[in-house]
């Protein structure tokens, strides 16, 4: 009984220490990880590193392998038997295991920094750029990837890091081929409901009076609508901050205006001030939403779900979820038109053409095992045949082609296409907006997306829709904006990084918190007091650092106008 | 109280003998960590644990003297010594946050204390259990509420258009148009209180209540016995019997006086409110993460350790010199 009794202590005492030894072995494993991946991530040019550790290099081009995704958006992982995701395992051998976001990207991204934990691919993002979690692409590009190669070929300097000279990331968006068609119009604008529009007899609001008299005389009439709202919540503070510098013709640069090369922030200038005096006014004759400044996102979307608000400036793919509600619950006459306001004597630049998101894409990781199969695999993605699957779908399946050799859809299919669930088993949506990708038209004159086909949008639009673009003589949404004049080299301004923890950076966050603060305090203010507390907003803001913010901005342009000139 | 002195200095007469620390009341001898290697065993894991999870990453706080930069190796990082406590101090917004901080958790820890106290003392008085057990049941349930649905929750019954208290309020006549509760500061405070005795009241009761089960009840008989009425037993029996969790529960939530949220703060904050409503959990990731200024967040995070440390000892201290229960 005794000797048992002392065996079984001995055993427990060694199976203690193996578990500590175990903890400790595993702790110093990890530190070794941690420290090689450093290592890896100070190496000037990993891309040599890469190109010798790639046993795929010369091998099978078509053996399966697993690329790891991290996506720095929330949205649903498709379907275990994707349709898409099948057939791009069967023609190429690959298949991911994406991560998408869940919770606070910065949290996320800070803990994959911290713990040099980084997938094979992951999508654009200054701050993973920072942490140099990239590996540089072009020579890649050079010799694996011709299609990406003649793809990027008109912005090759442009998608270059500013800091040196390297390609990190694949952009997504704003490389366009033959012709841009763009029916439906996503940025900014000032909307009014097409049921309002309707009752008042389709007007044209040209100025920031018409419009508000039109929210005026309508709400007037139907008392228990919301007449102008906003939004200034988290970092969804532009339909709040951005309409002065649209109102008085500049494209959409984010904090400052641009006017020959030299930027300059807005948010204390007189075409600012104009605008909030004016929401002040309109605040005090009780047409603006008085929760505008205390909800949050999903509020404000949960209120253009219900149909109740006749309008707001944001830009529109900031509240498209409100009106794919609208849409679902078969309101579609609350779904809204946008007008381009200006001040007199403004010229209009609401559109504009959209430019490259330089860190908006997809990049191959430090921790990448075989970079060359990845640069390989989106360079087929790439073909026009791979891009046709991608964003149309499969001929026969989901799009029919005429004889004339053009795309469309039957009602069927279109109305599958806006199905959720359809979407997640026959489409990789939220992968495929991180994909580089053929914007315009294809070689055969077919748009890149259904959504871009002039004739198919048309088509696909319930009567109701179709009905209020007769009414205004038009075809498409974006006709009721000017056509995008040509870019500055420079555009758009607020893609100039400002490195993390510089004094810009400092600068530009505590304007923003002035902003998020003064703008509600001086719009609800009584009208008596306003002057008061913009003048209190003004000199706070003159007490910043705001000159380092300017200089860094203009000290980007510079930078893009030496080297992003097509030479 | 003179018995327990008594006994501790014949104790110590004793052991000087026998060479026995005092306070250990063992000897600290080769022979008797011989005989207690079992013991010493089986504590081994768990201190390297400590030191793996807790002691460790005290290393990083290295960083708070470093302008840090991720992924540089730690010899190239460059040091600047104090600058990241220097602009924590010297920045107004900090010294915002650092009295919302406190004000915020000052006012959890009051009105959660005597919630939970006065509900556990009420519920002991129950005799149906059935009751009782509801209403336990539905007072703690909002503590399995994740903050963001809380939050949402309290948002939405604030809310102007048709939030449950300004219809309450104006049934009652109380106010006449609705009023905008997240949209003054004066309110925020307060609705932070509300919103945590809410959600905790219930959990808060359960150990307050476990605490009043030891009380011997030949305690309550003999106060009976002595006449004591209903509120003269609560008063004289109960209270005292549950003065000692009290104590402890008060010491340890003191160390947290510096932690007084970051979720419902920055889910109900908005910036009419942000003066009242921003805390330093909130600024560390503003300035801090957010901004790359891994340093800054990791200055701000050892200002509330040492803060809190400092802050644990005092009220220890203070609980020793009242002759009350204490933590350490």
């Amino acid at each position: 009984m005794h000797k048992t009794a002392k065996r079984s202590t001995r055993a427990l005492a060694a199976g203690t220490f193996a578990l500590a030894l175990a903890l400790t072995g595993c702790s110093s494993n990890n530190t070794n990880n941690a420290n090689s991946n450093t290592a890896n991530g100070g190496n000037a040019s990993p891309a040599a590193n890469a190109g010798n550790a790639s046993p795929a290099a010369n091998g099978d081009d078509n053996a399966p392998v697993t690329f790891s995704v991290f996506l720095a958006s929330p949205g649903q992982t498709p379907t275990e038997d994707n349709k898409i995701l099948k057939l791009i395992k069967e023609k190429t051998g690959v298949s991911f295991k994406t991560e998408l976001l869940v919770g606070d990207l910065q949290q996320k991204l800070g803990v994959m920094i911290a713990g040099g934990d980084y997938p094979d691919i992951m999508s654009g993002d200054d701050k993973l750029l920072n942490a140099k979690a990239y590996i540089p692409l072009e020579d890649l590009i050079e010799k694996y990837a011709p299609n990406l190669k003649k793809h990027y070929a008109a912005v090759w300097n442009q998608i270059k890091d500013e800091t040196d000279g390297h390609i990190y990331v694949l952009p997504s968006y704003g490389v366009y081929q033959g012709k841009i068609t763009e029916p439906t119009y996503q940025g900014p604008g000032f909307w009014l409901q097409k049921a309002v529009l309707e009752e008042m007899g389709y007007p044209t609001p040209k100025t920031l009076d018409e419009y508000f008299d039109i929210i005026a005389k309508y709400k007037a009439k139907h008392p228990d609508m919301i007449g102008f709202e906003s939004l200034n919540f988290d970092w969804r503070v532009f339909p709040l901050q951005n309409a002065p510098e649209h109102l008085a013709g500049h494209p959409n640069d984010g904090g400052v205006i641009v006017d020959n090369n030299k930027a300059q922030i807005f948010a204390d200038k007189d075409i600012s001030k104009t605008y909030y005096k004016k929401l002040n006014e309109i605040n005090a004759q009780g047409l603006m939403d008085k929760e505008a400044f205390v909800q949050n996102y999903d509020q404000y979307l949960a209120k253009i779900a219900s149909g109740k608000v006749i309008g707001m400036f944001d830009q529109h793919w900031n509240f498209q979820d409100g009106e794919t509600s609208l849409i679902s619950q078969g309101k579609i006459e609350n779904t809204y038109i946008g007008f381009p306001l200006l001040y007199p004597g403004a010229e209009e630049w609401y559109r504009d053409r959209g430019a490259v998101g330089t860190n908006r894409g997809l990049g191959i990781s430090i921790n990448a095992k075989d970079p060359v199969r990845i640069i390989k695999f989106l360079d087929q993605m790439i073909t026009e045949d791979w891009q046709k699957t991608l964003q149309w779908g499969i001929k026969g399946e989901d799009y029919e082609v005429k004889e004339d050799g053009m795309f469309y859809r039957t009602p069927e299919q279109r109305a599958n296409a806006d199905q959720t669930s359809w979407q997640l088993a026959n489409k990789i949506t939220t992968m495929f907006g991180y994909m580089p990708k053929i914007q315009g038209t294809y070689s055969d004159g077919n748009a890149a997306d259904a959504g871009t086909q002039p004739q198919e949008f048309f088509d696909s639009l319930k009567p109701y829709d179709q009905k209020i673009l007769k009414a205004y003589n038009k075809k498409t949404w974006s006709e009721f904006f000017k056509e995008p004049k040509e870019n500055y080299i420079y555009f758009p301004a607020y893609s100039i990084v400002l490195k993390d923890g510089s004094a810009a950076k400092l600068a530009q966050s505590k304007l923003n918190d002035l902003q998020v603060k003064y703008l509600p305090k001086a719009i609800m203010a009584s009208p008596d007091e306003f002057e008061g507390v913009w003048q209190d907003y003004v000199d706070r803001i003159h007490k910043l650092d705001i000159k380092a913010y300017e200089d860094r901005i203009n000290e980007g342009i510079q930078q893009r106008i030496e080297n992003w000139s097509v030479k | 109280m003179s018995d327990a002195v008594l006994d501790k200095q014949v104790k110590t007469q004793k052991t000087r003998k026998r060479r026995v620390d005092p306070e250990i009341g063992v000897s600290l001898s080769w022979k008797t960590l011989k005989m207690q290697k079992q013991l010493i065993f089986m504590s081994v894991p768990i201190a390297i644990y400590l030191i793996i999870f807790n002691y460790a990453p005290i290393w990083g706080w290295l960083m708070a003297f470093q302008n840090y930069r991720p992924a540089l190796p730690f010899g190239k990082q460059e040091w600047v010594g104090l600058q990241q406590f220097q602009f924590l101090f010297s920045d107004e917004t900090f010294m915002m946050v650092l009295r919302n901080t406190i004000a915020m958790s000052f006012i959890n820890l009051v009105l959660g204390t005597v919630t939970a106290i006065g509900l556990a003392l009420l519920l002991n008085e129950i005799k149906a259990k059935f009751f009782k057990r509801i209403v336990q049941s539905i007072s703690y349930l909002p503590h399995f509420l994740s903050w963001v649905i809380a939050a949402g929750i309290v948002a939405t019954s604030l809310s102007i258009d048709d939030g449950i208290v300004n219809i309450i309020l104006m049934k009652l006549h109380l106010i006449k148009e609705p009023i905008m509760w997240l949209s003054e500061g004066k309110y925020f405070w307060g609705i932070i209180g509300a919103s945590n005795v809410w959600k905790e009241v219930g959990w808060g009761t359960i150990i307050y209540l476990a605490a009043i089960t030891s009380i011997d009840p030949s305690l309550y008989e003999a106060a009976s016995m002595d006449g004591a009425k209903r509120f003269q037993k609560m008063r004289y029996v109960t209270l005292p019997g549950i003065k000692a969790t009290f104590v402890i529960l008060l010491i340890m939530n003191i160390g947290h006086i510096l932690d007084a949220g970051f979720e419902l703060q920055y889910l109900l904050g908005n910036g009419l409110t942000v003066d009242w409503s921003q805390t330093i959990d909130i600024f560390v990731v503003k300035y801090g993460i957010a901004m790359g200024n891994y340093s800054l967040a990791t200055a701000a995070g050892i200002f509330k350790t040492i803060v809190s440390v400092i802050l644990v000892f005092i009220a220890n201290y203070i609980a020793k010199r009242l002759g009350e229960e204490r933590l350490v």
